[in-house]
């Protein structure tokens, strides 16, 4: 699987070093995990920050090491213990608390994605063959990664592994794929976040 | 690089006290280093460690805006991550330089983030652990950080600098602009340019 729609420098590098609110980094985490290519150009950037590192003024520090003796080694952090992934899942959301599918519409069904405190609502939307979204703009950024089937709207044909990197400057009349339908994650930032046709179909479910 | 491998980190101390006295330029090789920790839990070789990258973590962090108490605390528990993951370092992966730095920006989101229940420094550790795709077009982390290095070289001034401030916690591109006193959309396009730069000098190796 290899991406034909792919985040910007700009984003990549603000991943990369961890400026992005968390839900939008999620959805980009989830698009780099689908594409060889950007884990390639993410290894780049880490690689500048790790040449940023070695450029660094050194700041004395105010004590010595910590006595290591009784630290351990060699293990992961618990933190990082996986909860099973739900098949077909994405790796990187294995550390959140998924909300059951809803059906919010004929053939257009969502599920909350729980990442507490981040500014961006995360969530995943499922849309059956042939759905045809009304025309929808939004204030915030509205970033997606296409994580089964496909949608096309007017900058392309978004399938599985694209990231689609919008702002409140696209006006979008997305058309689902007529034989595959199309689940996508999102992440939405913005204060009118719910208008146009995710409005309508949100509003009743999602108290902001 | 190839004599450097073949010194052991007591060969380096010897060496090292030979040269007491002396202007002396130790051969620092931190993947020896980070070895030998991995080894034999090697304290002299932690220590070496620390007094090259704690300070290092410390300034980086500090010229990002952290106060020197934080950057303090994330470099200790940026060095305490290395000593105890030393044997998960893969040299042919990253840099030990590359390594550690993001060990510090997962410590760095975990403390920063300690109120606020943030899970990003798992999903960081996550696709770190994705293998990279199409081994034999895949340069080696040290080659990697080599052109790195040499694309940055070659950046203006100004696009070092904004690379720099862009990469550094808490500083969106409007912070950039506003610490630069230049307009949003300088900064953009100096970040965009040097990004693509970056890019096109991998690329071209690749």
């Amino acid at each position: 699987m290899s991406a034909v729609h792919r985040p910007s420098d700009e984003t990549l590098a603000a991943f990369v070093a961890g400026q992005l609110d968390e839900g939008l980094a999620l959805v980009v985490a989830c698009h780099v995990e689908a594409d060889p290519a950007s884990r390639q150009r993410l290894r780049d950037l880490q690689a500048v920050q790790g040449a940023l590192l070695d450029a660094a003024d050194p700041v004395a520090m105010a004590s010595g090491p910590r006595d290591v003796r009784a630290a351990g080694q060699g293990s992961r952090s618990p933190a990082s213990a996986p909860s099973a992934p739900e098949a077909g899942m994405p790796q990187v959301l294995r550390p959140y608390g998924l909300g059951p599918w809803r059906s919010i519409g004929i053939k257009v069904a969502m599920r909350r994605v729980v990442v507490p405190d981040a500014e961006a609502r995360v969530f995943m939307l499922r849309a059956g063959p042939g759905i045809a979204l009304p025309h929808h703009k939004h204030s915030g950024l509205e970033w997606a990664t296409i994580l089964s089937g496909a949608y096309e709207h007017e900058y392309g044909r978004y399938a599985a592994g694209d990231f689609d990197e919008a702002d409140s400057s696209h006006v979008h009349t997305p058309r689902v794929d007529p034989v595959e339908g199309c689940t996508c994650i999102v992440a939405m930032t913005g204060n009118v976040l719910f208008q146009g046709w995710l409005g309508r179909l949100l509003q009743p479910l999602v108290r902001l | 690089m190839v004599a450097a491998h073949a010194l052991t980190v007591d060969d380096m101390r010897e060496v090292r006290a030979a040269a007491q006295g002396g202007r002396f330029f130790a051969l620092f090789d931190p993947n020896a280093l980070i070895a030998a920790i991995a080894r034999s839990g090697d304290r002299a070789a932690f220590a070496e460690l620390f007094d090259h990258f704690a300070p290092r973590v410390k300034g980086l962090l500090m010229r990002g805006g952290a106060s020197a108490e934080l950057a303090e605390e994330i470099a200790q528990e940026t060095l305490l991550a290395v000593w105890r993951k030393a044997a998960l370092f893969d040299p042919t992966r990253a840099s030990a330089s590359t390594w550690i730095a993001t060990i510090a920006r997962n410590l760095r989101i975990d403390i920063a983030r300690r109120e606020t229940r943030s899970r990003l420094s798992q999903v960081y550790e996550i696709l770190d652990e994705e293998p990279p795709e199409q081994p034999d077009a895949t340069l080696s982390g040290a080659e990697r950080d080599a052109r790195v290095r040499a694309a940055m070289t070659q950046l203006s001034a100004d696009q070092y600098r904004v690379v720099e401030l862009a990469f550094l916690e808490g500083f969106s591109h409007q912070d950039v602009a506003s610490r630069l006193a230049i307009p949003l959309g300088t900064v953009k396009s100096r970040l965009r340019l040097a990004l693509s730069h970056l890019r096109g000098r991998l690329e071209d190796l690749r």
